[in-house]
């Protein structure tokens, strides 16, 4: 199951550099595109802004079947302030740009599963699909406006894993 | 930011934290920072353990909040820190502010516990930090 959780994030961000360039953070030294794994992090005292962060939550596994089915829960975090240069009073149309980003992240809903423990990545035989996002209402504290969105995500395990 | 005032900088500030932080017995802390990151894939999904600098900083004191003991909760901390040992590590990595410095920064050691930065602030005085009081946590212990 870590392969499928490996390859969704994967996707994610590389559909996300496609999308909007833009969106980066400086993490751990290095630039990278606006898009974390929570668990493969430093602990956060306050999430970081306008970049998304997956956290996997809940696990399910179905051993009636062909192939164990797992479906994990993935929760996708992102908040913003807006921009310095319109004073945060564009918080509301950046949360929605972020919206659309991960509306257009999650299409198609599926990507190849691959083993990322070899260099490089060794493709597998299934795919990793999910469902489409629920989106929370946004929570709005103070100057800062967050989402979050969930996602099921299926795989199914293969021989080795 | 500094300070509008039509007062010439001096160190005088910076120097009596020091002293007033030494005559407290102020020890050493160690930030761990993110070092050489090929930041690949393997990287960004923790497969492959990133490279850590262990950068030395002193005079520092630290101090325990106020207690507010809760179920499951963990110890606050204060961690002061010369303004002067932070720049010095500043220059020598070649950064461009404290916050930098900061921001590349996973955790604190002090006398071998970890701990886990909350928040930073600054104490200025004619428009230069003397000190940087770090909120801080202890760290759980990590496997080996």
């Amino acid at each position: 199951m870590q392969n499928a959780k490996d390859s969704f994030y994967v996707a994610l961000r590389t559909r996300l550099v496609a999308i909007n360039p833009e969106r980066t953070i400086l993490l751990r030294a290095a630039v990278r595109p606006g898009i974390l794994v929570e668990e493969a992090e430093a602990p956060f005292a306050q999430l970081p802004t306008d970049v998304f962060v997956l956290r996997w939550l809940g696990l399910g596994v179905d051993q009636d079947l062909p192939s164990t089915m797992v479906a994990e829960e993935c929760e996708v975090l992102y908040s913003t302030l807006g921009t310095q240069s319109f004073g945060g009073l564009d918080r509301g149309r950046a949360l929605s740009e972020m919206d659309e980003e991960l509306v257009a992240m999650l299409t198609p809903f599926w990507t190849p599963k691959l083993n990322y423990t070899a260099t490089p990545p060794a493709a597998m035989l299934t795919s990793v699909f999910w469902e489409e996002p629920v989106f929370a209402p946004i929570t709005p504290v103070r100057d800062r406006l967050s989402r979050t969105a969930r996602v099921v995500v299926y795989s199914y395990q293969e021989a080795g894993e | 930011m500094s300070d509008t005032a039509s007062r010439n900088p001096t160190w005088a500030a910076q120097m009596l934290a020091d002293a007033l932080l030494r005559t407290v017995a102020g020890t050493t802390a160690t930030l761990r920072v993110a070092g050489t990151n090929t930041n690949t894939d393997q990287s960004q999904i923790g497969l492959v353990a990133t490279t850590f600098a262990e950068v030395p900083v002193s005079p520092v004191v630290m101090r325990k909040l106020r207690p507010s003991w809760q179920e499951g909760g963990q110890s606050k901390w204060e961690l002061l820190v010369s303004a002067t040992g932070i720049q010095a590590q500043v220059n020598a990595l070649d950064l461009a502010s404290a916050e930098s410095l900061f921001a590349m920064t996973l955790a604190v050691t002090v006398a071998g516990q970890d701990y886990l930065i909350e928040s930073i602030a600054a104490n200025e005085a004619v428009g230069q930090v003397y000190l940087y009081r770090l909120l801080v946590r202890e760290a759980g212990l990590e496997a080996v």
